[in-house]
């Protein structure tokens, strides 16, 4: 059985979005039915959960980069060599570094929207900024998955 | 499938850097939960939160340098090898090493400064240093992983 | 002989319409799995809720239900393979490659069904469970907060489709 190394490098792809969308789907869900238990309590903060709420999601289009990169620059590249060898599978590594990247942050980032929300009500809202702050600190770390994995592709030479 | 001995060393390096994110997105997360609900009691302590909630950050950059070593280092070593055998494959049990290091020292090391920083607004701050302290200990085991793993790499003669 | 049988065995096992057909079931497989998950969650927090209120019974069954969706976008992706996918496979320069492409896209869209259809039943479960202290009003609301991890299957059926796209497979 031959697999060929443009096929390897988009399943590489493959992974690095299947890791963004189950960490943004569990962390949305996290933040969500927290939200739910403040709109039942207090309807009229809907505007600050649904900000808190939406944050996770960010790490799904993270992964999307991720595979649209490979997708249009890499797989190009390596057709493009006369030689491949393990090119292939050094995508799918890269990849790895960014799966674990966005699903851990994604979930993280739940978590901390999540008691940020819980949080509402008793402080009459105000807690929406430091709450942002610290979620920032998070979403740095998906920020670095995607920024690492374009550094190892072009010292890799696949960009 | 084509899997060279060099990709399966990327491999290693990729995993070494994925266990520093996961565990620097977990660690975040579970100091960032507790540091909303500090924030809320007590708004004022947001300087000694922040100082708590970035310590877990460190491990991702030592996966960085471990796969940044492999790449720059290790696989031209392997690729001068005119018969690298199980060297590949080597180096990816080397990569485990440093991603167990990295991922369970940073959650870890989250989890004590969550601790810390929920107990920030009954002692008025004043736990900041032994929280830090506390936390260094464990810092230390990351520091360990990304030491042992290049003494491994040089025993084996791929550095 | 035996080369032979060996070839006709490797051609068995890496048939690229197979490969491609594999990546379509995962990914139905993954909807149907967190359908499931997700509904057994609503549900059982909808049981609660209408043994102290019955009057909620219309809102519970309403909010049980909405897990199912991710089932219809995973046999919508089961079908675009089958139908659209697998008669292109076989004329793709690398066959059996392309195939464990479509497999690996099939794992993509399986995580993304089975997460936000489990994860969308604790939200709803959540909100289930204040129909009866407000007395139906949460509705709304739980349905929005919904809506966003609904959104991430959604996401998965078009990224999927955009990625066959991108790899000339549709």
């Amino acid at each position: 059985m031959t697999i060929g190394a443009e096929s390897l490098a988009a399943v590489g792809g493959a992974v690095a979005l299947a890791g963004g969308l189950g960490g943004a789907a569990i962390g949305m869900a996290i933040a969500g039915y927290k939200g739910v238990a403040t709109l039942a309590e207090q309807p009229q903060y809907l505007r600050s959960v649904i900000i808190l709420a939406a944050i996770p999601m960010s790490c799904g289009l993270y992964g999307l980069i991720v595979l649209i990169i490979i997708l249009t620059v890499v797989v190009p590249k390596i057709a493009a060599m006369p030689d491949p060898g393990g090119s292939g599978f050094a995508v799918v590594a890269c990849s790895v570094i960014a799966a674990c990247a966005f699903a851990f942050s994604g979930i993280s980032l739940g978590s901390v929207c999540g008691s940020g929300i819980s949080s509402l009500i008793k402080t009459r809202g105000q807690i929406l900024t430091n709450a942002l702050v610290l979620a920032v600190f998070v979403e740095l770390i998906a920020v670095l998955g995607v920024v690492f994995t374009i550094l190892a592709l072009t010292m890799l030479g696949l960009m | 499938m084509i899997i060279s001995p060099e990709s399966l060393a990327i491999l290693g390096g990729a995993i070494a850097l994925a266990g520093g994110l996961t565990g620097s997105s977990i660690g975040v997360g579970w100091a960032g939960s507790p540091a909303v609900h500090t924030l809320t009691e007590d708004p004022g302590q947001l300087r000694n939160v922040i100082v708590l909630v970035s310590l877990p950050m460190t491990q991702t950059f030592y996966g960085l340098i471990v796969l940044i070593l492999i790449l720059t280092r290790v696989v031209p070593n392997i690729a001068a090898m005119p018969d690298p055998g199980g060297s590949g494959f080597a180096v990816f049990a080397c990569g485990v090493i440093a991603a167990c290091a990295e991922a369970f020292s940073a959650a870890y090391q989250g989890a004590i400064c969550g601790s810390g920083i929920s107990m920030l607004p009954k002692t008025k701050g004043a736990i900041l240093t032994n929280a830090v302290m506390l936390a260094v200990f464990v810092e230390l085991l990351g520091v360990l992983g990304l030491v042992f793993t290049i003494m491994a790499l040089t025993m084996l003669g791929l550095f | 002989m035996s080369q032979s049988k060996e070839e006709l065995k490797a051609k068995m096992i890496a048939d690229p319409s197979s490969l491609a057909t594999l990546g379509g079931g995962i990914a139905l497989a993954g909807g149907l799995l967190g359908s499931s998950w997700g509904i057994g969650l609503a549900a059982s927090a909808g049981i609660a809720t209408i043994s102290q209120d019955h009057r909620q019974l219309k809102n519970v069954i309403i909010l049980a239900a909405i897990p199912m969706s991710q089932t219809l976008y995973g046999l919508i992706i089961l079908i675009i393979t089958l139908r659209v996918v697998a008669p292109k496979i076989v004329a793709m320069p690398d066959p059996v490659g392309s195939g464990l492409a479509v497999v690996a896209l099939g794992v993509m869209a399986a995580v993304a069904f089975a997460t936000s259809a489990a994860y969308k039943g604790s939200v709803l479960a959540s909100g289930i469970a204040f129909l009866p202290k407000t007395r139906g009003r949460i509705l709304t609301n739980c349905l929005m907060l919904a809506v966003f991890v609904e959104l991430i299957a959604v996401l998965g059926v078009v990224f999927t489709i955009l990625a066959l796209s991108m790899l000339g497979l549709m």
